[in-house]
């Protein structure tokens, strides 16, 4: 391998891209499977109470996976490398949501 | 600690384009920020003492509120019932309302006479710390997008740039970390000493700055976070439930007495002193009861305390900001809850308020610092001619950054005595704060930064003096209008203008230190103006 291809190319643009909308739609995608599985997630029966402190934390625990992978896309070798993790994680993540959705 | 030269690399452009593009935003946002958590000293200094009308003692407030409802019909649909010592009992939106920005809100004050008979007066919303608020807010950004300000927008995305710049700003920093952390190089000259305290702040206060990065964001887009969730959760309600809230019309003669109230919310939440209470929708089918409770030992969810809701008939809780077990928050209300306490720095009483100030001026330095860091790097040290983007953004740096704060200082030195006049003192701040903003910044780009920062420290260092003026000139005739400090708190904001005051002046003498005498290659050198060098340009 030529030593060049080892290292981090800039890609500002495309990397800083698939920070924000990779990025995003996979911390939807982390919150959505932790929403409908974790604990008191979406299927168990809570109380009106306990539902309105569970979803605000679901929501405000998206903002710091989402800036975390925003921070750290820099790290992929390149833009399309940032790309394939970060879509290929975000659409994955995002098919067990919507299974979860259909079968729960 | 190792990492690849490479990373290193990427993530120095990442600090240096996050910060320079983020950073002047960020500085106007932590210097009002700073000021906020003096927000209701600030208003009970700039507010007449005549303005709040007469507390009434404990246990009238019940009947004062029942010869509200009969004589203002109006109070059913929202009222505020205040505890505080120094607040009208009770008052009432007669223009506007507590939600959204608006500079002409009107409220009605009320309290009962010597006779117990009800008398009520209707006044101007005068909240300085509302301007302050709102430069904290939005960065004084005009215009507004949806039910927020734009500028609540832009600095939501000035967070996101800000946390990149914190985790760039550590993995660089990383390796040299160990041994320079504490290291304050004077004698390696100024650009290493900026650089060494811009270090030694950023790091020093970096837990306090992540909070802030990720509350701002969450503040800002939280309405698209909650439109992500809703396609996440399908058919589930976000909230609400599937059982339905029984619609009963209740009588306003069965509100129970607040002392009633009082109980419950005692035994809900043991340790806690009501503050305040508002009552909304008594008339309707949804009535609703606010409490905002106190306590100096908790973590407080809102800026100044906690909240309680609850049934204001039936005295059923839905649910609070406290989470002691006795509700159903879960862990998740705790979690929450934090994230608000963190961002707001409301525990820990006046300790924590004077900790969370000195972190939000500590984050205004490290903004600026990094500005001046960005202009030393790309000083060309063999001419005295500079690059225009170096004088662009040094002109950029200080007349944001003063004019901010000098636009502050003159709502603070004009606030006393714009009340001797008739307008409307919202509209008049604004006015003040954008007019010295943007005179700093026009002064700035004329003159140049070197000789601007000269003259703008003066002019805040000036501003600041006139508030203790103002006192003395109030003392000195007490027919004047002009009243004089009468509290802990008015002192305190008094103090806080000397203090400001003396670190200008310092700081002006060091700035014409450096413009004066120091290396003539830079854009903060600029020769004196005296006549022999000014006729010398004549001719």
């Amino acid at each position: 391998m030529a030593r060049n291809e080892g290292k981090i190319q800039p890609h500002w643009w495309s990397k800083t891209f698939a920070g924000i909308i990779a990025g995003f739609l996979l911390s939807i995608g982390i919150v959505g499977i932790f929403a409908w599985l974790g604990p008191d997630g979406l299927t168990q029966p809570i109380s009106e109470e306990t539902r309105l402190w569970k979803t605000q934390f679901n929501m405000w625990v998206i903002t710091p996976i989402w800036l975390t992978i925003l921070s750290f896309v820099y790290l992929f070798r390149t833009g399309v490398q940032a790309w394939c993790w970060l879509g290929g994680l975000a659409t994955l993540t995002i098919v067990i949501v919507a299974c979860l959705r259909g079968l729960l | 600690m190792k990492i690849s030269a490479d990373i290193l690399r990427t993530y120095q452009s990442v600090h240096t384009w996050t910060g320079i593009t983020a950073g002047l935003l960020l500085f106007i946002g932590f210097f009002a920020g700073a000021l906020t958590m003096f927000g209701s000293a600030i208003d009970d200094w700039a507010t007449p003492p005549d303005y709040q009308l007469m507390q009434v003692p404990q246990g009238q407030h019940d009947a004062l509120l029942r010869k509200a409802f009969t004589e203002h019909p109006d109070t059913l649909k929202n009222i505020t019932i205040s505890f505080e010592e120094g607040s009208s009992p009770i008052y009432w939106y007669g223009r506007g309302s507590a939600r959204g920005f608006s500079l002409d809100d009107q409220m009605w004050h009320a309290t009962l006479d010597t006779q117990g008979q009800l008398v009520s007066e209707l006044r101007h919303v005068n909240e300085l710390s509302m301007l302050i608020d709102y430069l904290h807010r939005s960065a004084g950004i005009i215009g507004e997008i949806g039910h927020d300000q734009a500028g609540v927008y832009v600095l939501g995305i000035a967070a996101f740039l800000y946390f990149i710049a914190l985790v760039s700003g550590v993995i660089f920093l990383l390796p040299s970390l160990v041994k320079s952390f504490f290291a304050l190089r004077k004698e390696k000259g100024a650009s290493r000493f900026w650089l060494d305290s811009h270090n030694l702040v950023g790091i020093a206060s970096l837990p306090f700055h992540i909070i802030i990065a990720i509350t701002v964001v969450v503040f800002s887009f939280h309405d698209l976070f909650y439109d992500g969730l809703s396609q996440v959760y399908g058919n589930k309600p976000l909230f609400g439930g599937d059982e339905h809230h029984q619609e009963v019309r209740y009588d306003i003669n069965a509100l129970p007495n607040l002392s009633e109230i009082q109980k419950r919310v005692e035994q809900y939440a043991p340790g806690y002193e009501i503050k305040s209470i508002n009552f909304r929708g008594l008339s309707g089918k949804h009535p609703s009861a606010s409490v905002a409770i106190v306590s100096d030992d908790s973590l407080m969810r809102g800026p100044h305390n906690d909240f309680l809701f609850m049934h204001p008939f039936t005295l059923e809780i839905d649910t609070s900001s406290v989470t002691n077990g006795q509700g159903e928050q879960g862990v998740w209300g705790t979690v929450v809850t934090t994230f608000f306490g963190l961002h707001f720095g409301s525990y820990g009483g006046e300790l924590g308020r004077w900790l969370y100030f000195i972190m939000g001026l500590g984050g205004a330095f490290l903004f600026y610092s990094g500005n001046l860091i960005w202009l030393e790097k790309r000083r060309k040290k063999q001419q005295s001619a500079q690059s225009k983007s170096s004088k662009f953004m040094a002109n950029l740096t200080v007349g944001v950054c003063l004019g901010s704060a000098i636009g502050i200082a003159g709502a603070f030195a004009l606030s006393k005595w714009l009340t001797l006049g008739t307008w409307n003192i919202n509209v008049a701040y604004m006015w003040i704060y954008y007019s010295l903003f943007f005179a700093a910044l026009t002064g700035a780009f004329t003159l140049g930064a070197a000789r601007f920062s000269i003259i703008g420290l003066y002019v805040f260092s000036a501003l600041c003096l006139i508030v203790p003026l103002t006192s003395l000139w109030g003392l000195a005739l007490p027919n004047a209008g002009i009243w004089v400090p009468n509290s802990l708190a008015d002192f305190g904001i008094e103090a806080g203008a000397i203090g400001f005051a003396l670190a200008g002046m310092l700081a002006c003498k060091r700035v014409k230190h450096r413009v004066y005498h120091g290396e003539e290659n830079s854009i903060w050198y600029c020769q004196k103006l005296t006549s022999k060098v000014s006729s010398a340009h004549l001719a």
